[in-house]
């Protein structure tokens, strides 16, 4: 896995860089808690490279909001409206409510402090 | 047209599936069936509740300290892990028969979730009744060499 | 122009096994806009592996995530944990992982033809293609002791041995098998009724699927060549035993119902070439250590590419555990597709995407 870090500020031109449609095959967002920060994940493979896997990644603070990357991957706002509601973090046009009922507690994989 | 045709000759045929009650489905020499457990090869060490995944092995103990078994059949998944983890071979160990329904009268889950929870409790108890003596026979001792050695300075 | 029309499909429908929800607008009977909501059986998983179970438990709980694709999630999360521990696991229990995996594709794609021929309104078909599927369960019974959850793979390899009797029961009923799934393939392919609602139905083209990231036969029908098998051979050494890319150009429910036939004749080579060259070795590879860092795990299901990503932390409990399931990257791909299509045809539609919500909610 190759593991390139990014920030909230260079997140859109560093992957509308490396983001070819015929080329790359996004799979999914994902966030870890990494102690009261978040590292927020974005999964890429190589239709040509068949084993690299190159993963984005920039660490953030939960109420930080995350720019959207639905511009540039068409499919990715299934796995950004599933972070919203189960990681609860923010993201850029993306409302509460997809994954879980809106009225739900949201974050419910964030560790219990 | 060929296929209409087809499919109509399955009316003349015998059914493929199996008349269950009356004959008996296709079970495995190795079907992963109920576990089983001999008391007289256990030597308890508990490794079979550590690893099960759903938690349904579960050890009581009395205050004499002797440990009894407990299996919960609908709670199992019959995966086979406590037999994998059994260091003693044959003391629990995995039969071919498939697990009878519950019945009502059974409690199986409630009933279950009280005894799991008694067991560990019990564990708990004998485990500080265990601490207690041993603390009083500590003390007794303590007791007991600190006379001795008063008796020894007032015997010299 | 007629008028719109919003119609509601699901969360329950004779026609759907899985409570989805789809919500078309149609301009009389063409889709022109389709709303999916996919999330009614959201459990937790996730959470439940990072909490409450120990990571060598973890491998049973995965399993029901899916109870169609078990095999592939505890394989999954098998070699992802191995990852994690840095051990490599025996041949044999590679080769035989490989061995359930493939018996499963052929249950699963026989299953999702089955409802594609259901609910495309040809019961006799789908009678017919469940009766002949019904041996690949029997044979997932006799390798793995049950039916459904196989509960094979465990962490560092697998949890029981193939008997001879067994494997040799196998061939001999897949021998059986080639000419039902011939006979399969002559009506799928050249059924004229069946060939009114698959063909043309739900088409999408090779620049969508690139787009909208497709994974699975979905996309290897629309002619994108992705397949984890083609890839990894690190973990499971497909290529050795007779892997072979399967793809078709129309993208519609037809070339679907292609992709999965054509893939059971694959999966049949595989599996007489695994128990053909099955080699001698331990079953299980055993270890102390605790699981610690990252890893990323891919692997072909029978719906698609499975990602599993794992953190650890050098305690009994993980870190994170994420299950990314196919039909998950379907999900935009599925909305899409419908456009352009009649009303009628969309339960077929449906079928052929195979989705799989449990797997997608968790």
């Amino acid at each position: 896995m190759n593991k390139v870090m990014t920030s909230i500020e260079n997140l859109k031109k560093d992957i509308g860089d490396f983001y070819k449609p015929e080329l790359h095959h996004f799979m999914v967002m994902n966030a870890v808690e990494v102690g009261d920060q978040i590292e927020v994940q974005w999964f890429f493979s190589d239709y040509a490279h068949p084993c690299d896997t190159t993963c984005f990644y920039t660490l953030v603070r939960p109420e930080t909001e995350i720019p959207s990357i639905k511009d540039i991957v068409a499919s990715a706002w299934v796995a950004e409206a599933e972070l919203v509601d189960l990681m609860n973090i923010k993201v850029e046009n993306t409302q509460k409510g997809f994954v879980l009922e809106p009225d739900f507690e949201s974050g419910p994989l964030r560790k219990k402090k | 047209m060929k296929t209409f045709f087809k499919a109509l000759g399955n009316v003349f045929k015998k059914p493929v599936t199996t008349k269950y009650p009356f004959e008996q489905t296709f079970i495995p020499d190795d079907y992963r069936g109920l576990i089983g457990f001999d008391e007289n090869l256990c030597i308890w060490c508990r490794r079979c509740e550590m690893v099960c995944p759903p938690g349904a092995i579960v050890f009581s103990q009395d205050m004499e300290g002797k440990q009894t078994y407990h299996f919960n059949r609908a709670v199992c998944i019959y995966c086979g892990e406590c037999v994998r983890a059994c260091p003693k071979e044959g003391a629990i160990f995995q039969t071919a028969e498939p697990a009878p329904c519950a019945l009502k009268a059974e409690n199986i889950n409630n009933g279950w979730n009280k005894l799991f929870d008694e067991a560990l409790a019990s564990r708990e108890a004998y485990a500080a009744e265990k601490k207690r003596k041993a603390a009083e026979k500590a003390a007794a001792d303590k007791a007991a060499a600190a006379k001795k050695e008063e008796e020894n300075k007032t015997g010299n | 122009m007629g008028r719109q029309y919003e119609i509601p499909i699901g969360a329950q429908h004779i026609s759907l096994l899985e409570p989805l929800h789809f919500k078309f607008t149609t301009e009389n009977e063409k889709i022109v806009a389709t709303e999916a909501n996919v999330y009614y059986v959201h459990r937790g998983i996730e959470q439940a592996c990072c909490s409450k179970f120990k990571f060598r438990q973890v491998s049973f709980v995965v399993g029901r995530v899916c109870g169609l694709c078990s095999i592939s999630h505890t394989t999954a999360y098998s070699q992802v944990a191995e990852k994690l521990l840095k051990i490599e696991i025996p041949l044999r229990a590679k080769y035989l992982r490989m061995l359930v995996i493939e018996l499963d594709r052929i249950h699963s794609h026989l299953l999702c033809l089955s409802h594609v021929a259901e609910n495309s309104g040809f019961e006799a078909l789908f009678m017919k293609t469940m009766q002949y599927r019904e041996f690949s369960m029997e044979l997932l019974e006799a390798v793995c002791g049950n039916r459904i959850q196989y509960d094979f793979s465990i962490v560092g390899g697998v949890a029981r041995d193939l008997k001879p009797q067994v494997a040799q029961s196998i061939l001999e009923r897949l021998k059986k098998f080639i000419p039902q799934l011939d006979e399969l393939m002559d009506i799928y392919k050249n059924n004229w009724t069946l060939s009114l609602k698959n063909k043309g139905a739900g088409a999408i083209t090779k620049e969508d699927a690139m787009r909208l990231n497709v994974v699975g036969p979905f996309a290897r029908a629309a002619g994108l060549a992705i397949d984890v098998r083609n890839e990894t051979e690190d973990l499971l050494p497909w290529k050795q035993v007779g892997f072979e890319m399967i793809t078709e150009t129309s993208g519609d429910v037809y070339a679907r119902n292609m992709v999965r036939l054509r893939e059971l004749y694959v999966s049949i080579r595989i599996i007489e070439n695994i128990i053909n060259g099955l080699p001698e070795s331990a079953l299980i590879t055993e270890t102390k250590a605790f699981p610690d860092g990252e890893a990323t795990v891919r692997l072909e299901a029978p719906r698609g590419e499975l990602f599993y990503y794992a953190k650890g932390n050098k305690t009994q409990i993980l870190e994170r555990l994420k299950i990314k399931a196919p039909t998950f990257s379907n999900v935009a791909a599925m909305a899409e597709a419908f456009t352009g299509n009649e009303y009628g045809s969309a339960p077929a539609i449906i079928a052929s995407y195979d989705p799989c919500l449990s797997c997608t909610a968790r």
